[in-house]
């Protein structure tokens, strides 16, 4: 009888295992073909298939993905569009991560009349479709000259960015208590002697967590790279889509390959080394997505 | 010094009047309780001392100097909280001294207090831990501390032992007054324990609904309460109430099935109230067994009574049954409580009893 | 004038945040919505025509293919996500053994772009070369997959892809919320005789009610906004048989020029979020207040 349940329970687990490695690998295949076709030879992509291992295996596709591949009419590889990524995404995100920690702190833990208000408002800007202010935002960069530039990528990046910032650091320091802040005024300090003193030293984690997830949105953004980006300018994301859908001299399905991981990379490498923070971040920013 | 004059302090959150003509004048170096039910407008009133909320009519002056508007740095107070706000991330000597920093306080006067303060409340072997890293009786020490450390006006407590357990309470409860005793400083201390109020206080203040109700020593508080609210609040186990019919002078009672007639002192006014049914009010401590040594005078009542339910509690037994259909409490010494049951003589002293009008609450004297 | 600044330092913080929001957020808003009422082509041009890009809207096919597109992509999309989503958070809460492994391959996609996600799709379902080269050279000789050419069935490799990248995240919500279920009341169910299914069927579903509800604001989110998936694995083609209305809008805004119509296509976008949006704000405040 007793022996009976356990085997049951048994056979039970071993199918939940059975069934979470099936998905694993589902979820690892699309990882596995991309590496596995960047490693081929042309010949051998058409000849072999998906899932095979590289029997030859060569490099010759990421230098190409990286210094020569053609992204439209220039054949420059992805390198100086990673770099302009790099650009965009360093400033906007400590800019972003800075004005989102002191407004996410005032909204917080110093409330006025109407500063839920401006909570809301600014909450209802996580979710509003961008579509709805990319012309707008066009003429503005326009009639600013930094239409096609970094710096303007720089600024929409930051401007929408930060209505998530501030959720994020808001939520975060509306969890520690006020009477901190009382005992601290009675002291003697002031807003920036209170935040500087009490609250940056508590908030690591929400930096780490608002940083990751701004630079995860901002090195994958595509949208706002195609519309406001110039030729010289594009973002990797922008680049990458034009280079797959350049095919000058044929489709070389290993260089796409090649491409793609190096635009997913940074992205990647992050993630698997601050996954923690990564999902606190999606969750936290559970409303946006 | 430290004298505070709060003259008709009204506070409104939107439209909740949360404290009503607020007039209250503290005395340099008293130690006032503000005590009430949750609610009353007690915290807020601390917190108006403070600076941290805003008035929003009235006069609060610290020392002579009227501080209404001036934010809570500049009115030379300290405050202990409830939950002591210790900062979490400073180690227990940067917490005390974080006051003197943000003050500007040279260095080594900084360390001449903190080797002070924390010699006074033994915390000298704690200066470098976190506040994470301490019990609670520990945080409260070093909550206190860096109260202490600026040595200002004024302290305000706010419900700084109600995190604390049983014991460490009575502890701390002490420690607080031998330091009033050796600091001599002002002291505003809000609870709604009133043990606390009743151990602690040269003067309580109780306030109900956002109006002071009583102010007084806590001999006046406890024996001579204005009010059925009052009286309810002080006193564990509480007052016992019993609404009677009067009936010349004198009120009556149903216990155990026979109807006594009480006498009480204060007719006159009892008299002049025209009523017909009064709320009687008498402390537990004054329904006792038969007391041999007592002096024979027309207060002191033998009466029948139903012991229902025994709560022994050590020093003496709590015994409770009923009057005209209401709960009634008396103590008992400890050999008594035990043979308490049904029919059990009671010996009622009405010589500090007290009446209250049952429609408004009040008192009638 | 200190005590002034000292008071006033938190408005004048979050000033330039609030007056950047109501240019930028609201204001620009407003912008487009008056945009769309007038008759502008390549460039704005104010003069007011009423609705009459939204008659040219709606008579517009491939606005129609698109906001049918929509319509498929968000019920499949949201469905399969939330069902594998919840099924892999259920089968990882019963004390698997490398959890943090598994949670982690689930979850990688997500770090991943769209645009990557597209461009690593568009290889895997290459019509020839991909899936199906690979069940051919199993032995499966006649079998044909060759959606990402078909018209009609583009639009399901872009929900295949969706799927992929976004279902770990859902998997993500559903654990944090299996994990915050009180113990004593599993244990409960257990001494009370309930089976496993019964119990997450009965007990623990029921209490998941808010993460569906936000997993599926987030997903309906994600699929409106979707433009970047499109862009990269089908381009929106054959012709434009897989566009979703933010590629309409696109297209019409900038390669079109009939901004006129760009702005209203935007416009019916921003309600359709409202729409989902506004009882689910609605609901969550009023949970807040009781």
């Amino acid at each position: 009888m007793n022996r009976h349940i356990l085997t049951n329970i048994n056979i039970g687990r071993v199918m939940i295992y059975l069934i979470l490695l099936f998905f694993a690998l589902i979820y690892l295949a699309p990882l596995y073909v991309m590496f596995t076709t960047s490693l081929k030879g042309i010949e051998e992509i058409r000849s072999g298939n998906l899932m095979a291992l590289p029997v030859d295996p060569t490099f010759y596709a990421w230098a190409k993905a990286w210094s020569s591949a053609c992204t439209g009419s220039e054949c420059k590889g992805l390198a100086p569009y990673f770099w302009n990524s790099v650009r965009i995404v360093f400033p906007a995100v400590i800019i972003s991560t800075i004005i989102g920690a002191f407004n996410g702190y005032s909204l917080a833990k110093w409330k006025f009349k109407g500063s839920e208000l401006l909570f809301g408002a600014l909450l209802f800007g996580c979710f509003i479709p961008f579509q709805v202010i990319l012309l707008p935002m066009a003429k503005l960069l326009g009639s600013l000259g930094l239409a096609n530039t970094v710096t303007g990528l720089v600024m929409v990046h930051v401007i929408y960015g930060v209505a998530f910032t501030t959720l994020f650091f808001r939520n975060y320091y509306v969890g520690i208590p006020t009477e901190l802040v009382r005992a601290a005024k009675l002291d003697g300090a002031g807003f920036f002697a209170i935040f500087r003193h009490i609250f940056l030293p508590l908030s690591t984690p929400i930096f780490v967590v608002t940083i990751i997830w701004q630079f995860t949105q901002i090195w994958n953004d595509f949208l706002f790279g195609v519309v406001y980006s110039g030729s010289g300018t594009q973002p990797i994301t922008v680049a990458l889509n034009n280079l797959v859908n350049t095919s000058v001299g044929g489709k070389e399905y290993n260089v796409d390959m090649a491409a793609a991981i190096i635009a997913a990379l940074p992205t990647l490498v992050v993630y698997v080394i601050a996954g923690k923070y990564f999902v606190r971040g999606l969750t936290a920013g559970a409303v946006k997505g | 010094m430290g004298s505070i004059s709060l003259k008709k302090i009204n506070k409104s959150f939107g439209s909740t009047e949360v404290l009503k003509n607020i007039n209250l004048d503290i005395e340099d170096g008293e130690f006032l309780i503000l005590i009430g039910p949750s609610g009353c407008g007690k915290s807020t009133l601390l917190n108006l001392i403070a600076g941290l909320e805003d008035l929003t009519s009235g006069e609060i002056v610290i020392d002579g100097l009227d501080v209404s508007g001036e934010s809570p740095k500049d009115r030379d107070i300290a405050m202990v909280f409830q939950s002591y706000a210790l900062y979490p991330t400073m180690n227990v000597a940067r917490n005390i001294c974080f006051g003197l920093e943000m003050n500007k306080v040279p260095k080594n006067e900084q360390k001449a207090i903190l080797k002070k303060v924390s010699e006074v409340l033994q915390i000298d072997h704690l200066l470098e831990r976190k506040p994470g890293q301490l019990s609670g009786g520990q945080r409260q020490r070093v909550a206190m501390g860096r109260a202490l450390a600026r040595s200002p006006k004024v302290f305000l407590f706010d419900e700084p032992l109600s995190n604390l357990d049983a014991k460490l309470r009575v502890e701390m409860r002490t420690e607080i007054k031998k330091l009033h005793k050796r600091i001599g400083t002002t002291i505003v201390y809000v609870t709604h324990d009133q043990i606390e109020a009743m151990t602690l206080a040269d003067r309580i203040a109780v306030l109900k609904d956002g109006k002071l109700e009583q102010l007084g020593t806590p001999y006046e508080i406890y024996n001579d309460p204005v009010s059925h609210f009052v009286a309810d609040f002080m006193g564990s186990p509480g007052m016992n109430f019993i609404e009677c019919i009067v009936k010349d002078e004198n009120l009556i009672v149903e216990s155990s099935g026979q109807k006594y007639e009480l006498s009480i002192p204060c007719t006159d006014a009892l008299n002049n109230s025209n009523l017909d049914v009064v709320l009687l009010g008498i402390r537990p401590e004054m329904l006792t067994e038969i007391q041999p040594t007592v002096v024979e005078n027309s207060f002191i009542h033998q009466i029948e009574f139903d012991v229902e339910v025994i709560e022994p509690m050590g020093a003496d037994t709590v015994v409770i049954g009923q009057w005209n259909g209401t709960e009634v409490i008396a103590r008992l010494s400890p050999e008594s409580g035990k043979t308490a049951g049904k029919g059990f003589i009671l010996q009622v002293d009405t010589s500090n009893a007290i009446l209250f009008d049952p429609n408004t609450g009040l008192r009638i004297r | 004038m200190f005590n002034f600044l000292e008071k006033n330092l938190p408005k004048i913080v979050l000033a330039p945040t609030t007056i950047v929001m109501i240019v930028c957020m609201y204001g620009f808003i407003v912008w487009t919505g008056l945009l769309s009422l007038t008759k502008s082509r390549m460039m704005p041009q104010w003069e007011f025509v009423g609705l009459d890009q939204y008659v040219r809207l709606f008579n517009n096919p491939r606005w129609h293919v698109a906001v049918d597109n929509l319509f498929i992509f968000l019920i499949l999309f949201i469905l399969i996500a939330l069902v594998l989503g919840l099924l892999l958070a259920i089968f990882l809460d019963q004390k698997i053994r490398n959890e943090g492994v598994i949670r982690t391959i689930y979850l990688y996609p997500m770090a991943i772009s769209f645009i990557v996600t597209g461009t690593a799709w568009k290889w895997i379902l290459n019509p020839g070369l991909g899936i199906e080269k690979l069940v051919n050279d199993l032995g499966f000789v006649g079998f044909e997959f060759r959606w990402l050419v078909e018209s009609d069935m583009a639009i399901y490799t872009i929900v295949i892809a969706a799927v992929w990248q976004s279902s770990g995240f859902v998997m993500a919500l559903f654990l944090a919320g299996l994990r915050g279920v009180d113990d004593n009341l599993t244990k409960a169910a257990k001494i009370d005789g309930a089976s496993t299914i019964r119990l997450y069927w009965h007990i623990i579903l029921p209490l998941m009610r808010p993460v569906f509800f936000s997993a599926i604001v987030i997903l309906t989110h994600i699929a409106i906004k979707s433009f970047d998936l499109v862009q990269a694995l089908t381009g929106g083609g054959p012709g434009y048989s897989s566009d979703l209305p933010a590629n309409f809008m696109y297209t019409y805004s900038f390669n079109r020029a009939q901004i006129g119509v760009g702005a209203a296509s935007a416009m019916i976008m921003l309600f359709g979020v409202l729409a989902v949006l506004i009882p689910y704000l609605y609901s969550e405040l009023r949970e807040k207040k009781t």
